[in-house]
């Protein structure tokens, strides 16, 4: 195996009979900005607070530059994490907050003074040096707590749902902050989230978290483009997957599959299928979907609702055996849809993937 | 409606006369004492037939009261520390350990609170008769330690759980030790909590009679004890001055203890 | 997880040894010397339930104990309601008076009431000169002397925790019920009193347990003849030396008020939580 900077193997953690995290493996280069995406309860925040070495982990390795740290107590790991909740000492002002890891550490008033300087210009709070946490909103006690967890210059930063407090509007201008900050700092991060947009936004890669599992790992576009799994399909972004009552003429990672109603769809994907016969599903993309010409290739629906999004229409769709199914669009093609019509709907069949159920 | 002050109707003027006649009758006894220690009187007679200071000259005058005072003083003291530090690592345990029977254990640091102070004082008595630390400093500060310890677990243990975990565990990342992040984070973080500990401990000291009247000897005396066997002789007049002292004391306290609250709480 | 495994858990063991060594066997102690002195048996219970001075001391206790409870949440009621919707401002005036009266040195507040209460105490004087009565009223060295010591010293305890429950009752909710047609008696008794009788019942027990096994005041104020349980255990080992009968009398004394305890903790220490 090629040694990589920081690098987790076959971590195992289990509370009793619970297992939490089952075997997870993950390579991570120098200055990688890494996600773990997953629902909560999916193993990433164990992961993570491995890593932070608060918890014993049942087996495994995590190694730092071909080094196992799982002896070094969190104190001595010297690395730097941001939490889920509002973490700054309470009693102490912000530039204390940021000096405290460096006073620990036993360095001289001048050094940790220029450091403290330099990192509040970083998360640019600078103004903010003798302000007490409480007097700071949300997202400045986020900031100073990154610029604390910066300040030591940790191999590794941790960020655990770190912006989930926080609205909206203020989310998305934190999330460009962290950016520019990795970038200038060219620390290796690992940020849990549950939300796929950010995942999307901040990430080199993205580790996809299922019931302790990990279920694909790649760049955002492979997750979309290339989804490994049922789960990640429907994880990222959204999906419809239709029924399928059976598959035929598997070759060339291609096959031809018929719909209960009894359409007939050639050359859909199969990357994930493993056998020929039993249960599939098929993932299609609620974009992907158009009205089509009558006699082309696609399939019968009856339009049950249009609803109007500004930018895009959607529409709930039922197909012939019933199913439920949504369409998304622009506005314009979408306008001249009514309930209780019956149309054809149509795709790129290449892109849509068999899954086996 | 009735639970609208403004819609209450005549109701209000009801519930205000009730109010203000229960608001009478607890100042009463405490204003009464401060008028009495200042009536000339020997026998109490009120209204007093004139105002005089003796009382209070008579109280200086007689150093046993100051001896006793000053034991409580320092008993109270002791008392504090022992049971702030007690309660500080019990608090902790409880709030922070993950062991079972921790319910368990908060009842059972509780119950010197719920029990009646005779029995624990009737059992400590025949206890230290036997070891040898009956009317000693030791077996005092030992019993009113038992008596102030609940008060102790209940303010720490409150500000503890109401001060997050992961503030801690962040300290700990930042490379404190466990024991650095509790002395320079959590501590710090909770001294509201360790304050009123503080406070409730030495009051629960300064104030108890009941086990004070077993542990007590003719030399060891505290205040309230002091107290205690000058009501069982006479009413005289001096403990009147005495207990007027003692009621500016709590209001001192009182102000004290809401206006720490304000500052630390800013 | 085993006792043992938890760190966390050490920290806890100077408190405990120290509650073992000085709390739990000393009472472990006293309790067995009721079976044990001066022979093995229950002969000290035989005795403390069979002689009637002791039988007697028993029932003034529970008594005085009840019509404290009682009177106590008579008084404390409306004072506890008007103080969860009054103006903040008066607010904070009743809870300083009750906060002084209930921090003021326990003796100097009996010391008071002994001398409030005596034949030619202001109370009797007052009610003379107003005509209400003809003679002196014996109000202390019985039984209505503790009674009015008493109330004094647990109105704080019942008023405070059912101003905490009236505060968590949803003024909308009586609108409500206004809304549905209902008066105000009605309001009261069907909404606004059993949402309050939770906060009653807790503060009610807590009180009586209080009362119970209280030392000072009935001491004080009760004179010789009027003993109650805690004093006569007091007497029985330290001017009696009779430490079996003691141990009896604490004994029962404790049973009582930690089955109270129990109950109290069972059903009505979870209704904080639930709000």
């Amino acid at each position: 195996m090629t040694s990589s900077f920081l690098s987790i193997r076959n971590l195992k953690k289990s509370y009793g009979e619970v297992v939490a995290v089952d075997d997870v493996s993950l390579e991570i280069p120098r200055g990688e900005f890494l996600t773990f995406l997953g629902p909560s309860g999916s193993g990433k925040s164990t992961t993570l607070y491995a890593v932070a070495g608060f918890d014993e982990i049942t087996s495994g390795d995590i190694l730092l530059e071909d080094r196992s740290i799982l002896g070094v107590p969190p104190n001595r790991r010297n690395i730097g994490m941001v939490f889920q909740r509002y973490t700054l000492f309470p009693h102490l002002s912000v530039a204390e907050n940021v000096a405290f890891p460096l006073r620990v550490r036993g360095q001289d008033r001048t050094t940790v003074k220029k450091r403290v300087d330099e990192m509040l210009s970083l998360v640019r709070l600078s103004n903010f040096a003798d302000r007490m946490p409480a007097q700071l909103s949300g997202g400045q006690q986020q900031r100073v707590a990154l610029a604390r967890a910066l300040a030591y210059d940790p191999p590794v930063l941790l960020m655990d749902e770190p912006l989930s407090a926080l609205d909206k509007k203020l989310r998305d201008e934190i999330q460009i902050e962290i950016r520019r900050i990795h970038q200038e700092t060219g620390v290796t991060i690992l940020y849990v989230t549950h939300d796929q947009e950010e995942a999307l936004r901040l990430s080199d890669r993205i580790a996809v978290f299922n019931h302790g599992r990990i279920e694909q790992i790649g760049t955002g576009e492979d997750l979309y483009t290339k989804p490994a799994t049922r789960f990640v399909a429907e994880f990222i972004g959204d999906s419809n997957f239709l029924d399928v009552a059976s598959v035929a003429d598997q070759s060339n990672g291609r096959a031809c599959a018929t719909l209960p109603d009894g359409t007939v769809l050639d050359g859909l994907s199969t990357h994930h299928v493993t056998r020929h016969s039993g249960r599939f599903e098929l993932m299609v993309r609620p974009q992907w979907l158009a009205v089509a010409k009558e006699g082309s290739d696609g399939i019968r629906i009856t339009v049950k609702d249009v609803t109007y999004l500004g930018d895009s229409s959607s529409a709930l769709l039922e197909t012939g055996w019933g199913q439920a199914i949504w369409l998304k669009g622009p506005a314009a093609t979408l306008r001249g849809l009514t309930a209780g019509q019956t149309i054809m709907v149509g795709w790129d069949f290449a892109k849509s993937e068999l899954f086996e159920i | 409606m009735l639970l609208n002050y403004n819609q209450l109707g005549r109701l209000k003027y009801v519930l205000l006369g009730i109010t203000g006649v229960i608001c009478l009758f607890l100042l009463l006894p405490v204003i009464f004492i401060i008028l009495l220690s200042f009536g000339s009187s020997q026998w109490m007679i009120f209204p007093p037939p004139g105002w005089t200071l003796r009382w209070y000259v008579e109280l200086f005058a007689d150093p046993r009261w100051f001896e006793a005072a000053f034991t409580s003083f320092k008993l109270g003291l002791m008392v504090t520390v022992l049971s702030v530090i007690l309660g500080f690592f019990a608090s902790y345990a409880l709030i922070r350990g993950r062991f079972a029977g921790r319910g368990f254990l908060r009842a059972l640091f509780m119950t010197p609170m719920v029990m009646p102070v005779v029995v624990v004082a009737v059992a400590l008595y025949a206890m230290f008769l036997r070891v040898g630390l009956s009317g000693t400093w030791l077996g005092f500060v030992i019993a009113h330690t038992i008596l102030a310890f609940p008060f102790a677990v209940i303010a720490i243990s409150n500000s503890l759980e109401r001060f997050d975990k992961a503030i801690e565990d962040a300290a700990i990342l930042c490379g404190a030790s466990h024991l650095e992040a509790i002395w320079r984070i959590t501590l710090p973080s909770i001294r509201l909590g360790l304050l009123s500990a503080a406070l409730f401990s030495f009051l629960a000291s300064w104030d108890e009679v009941v086990v004070a009247i077993f542990m007590a000897s003719p030399t060891l005396q505290t205040l309230p004890v002091r107290i205690w066997g000058a009501l069982r002789q006479d009413l005289t007049p001096v403990i009147a001055a005495a207990s007027s002292l003692l009621v500016i004391l709590t209001l001192v306290l009182m102000t004290i203890a809401a206006s720490l609250q304000k500052v630390l709480n800013r | 997880m085993a006792l043992s495994l938890d760190r966390n858990f050490r920290l806890a063991l100077p408190a405990l040894a120290f509650l073992l060594l000085f709390f739990i066997v000393p009472v472990l102690a006293l309790l067995l010397r009721s079976v044990m002195e001066p022979e093995w048996g229950f002969q000290n219970y035989a005795e403390l339930f069979a002689t009637n001075t002791y039988a007697r001391v028993m029932f003034n206790t529970f008594m005085v104990a009840g019509l404290v409870t009682l009177i106590s949440l008579l008084l404390g009621y409306p004072v506890a309601w008007l103080l969860a919707i009054m103006p903040r401002g008066l607010a904070n005036i009743v809870f300083s008076i009750i906060l002084l009266s209930m921090w003021t040195n326990l003796l100097a507040r009996t010391y008071a009431w002994m001398v409030l209460l005596q034949r030619t105490g202001i109370i009797n004087k007052a009610l003379l000169s107003l005509g209400i009565i003809s003679s002196p009223l014996p109000l202390i060295n019985n039984l209505i002397g503790v009674t009015i010591g008493m109330v004094y010293i647990m109105l704080p305890f019942i008023i405070l925790p059912l101003h905490a429950t009236m505060r968590a009752i949803d003024p909308v909710i009586l609108q409500a019920s206004a809304l549905c047609g209902a008066g105000k008696w009605q309001a009261f008794t069907r909404v606004l009193l059993p949402l309050s009788m939770t906060g009653a019942i807790a503060g009610a027990l807590m009180v009586f347990v209080m009362s119970l096994g209280y030392f000072v005041t009935p001491a004080l104020l009760g004179g010789t003849s009027n003993m109650m349980l805690a004093e006569m255990i007091a007497q029985l080992v330290q001017s009696l030396l009779n430490w079996g009968l003691g141990g009896a009398a604490a004994f029962v004394l404790l049973s009582v008020t930690m089955l109270l305890y129990a109950f109290q903790v069972r059903f009505f220490s979870g209704y904080a939580d639930i709000r």
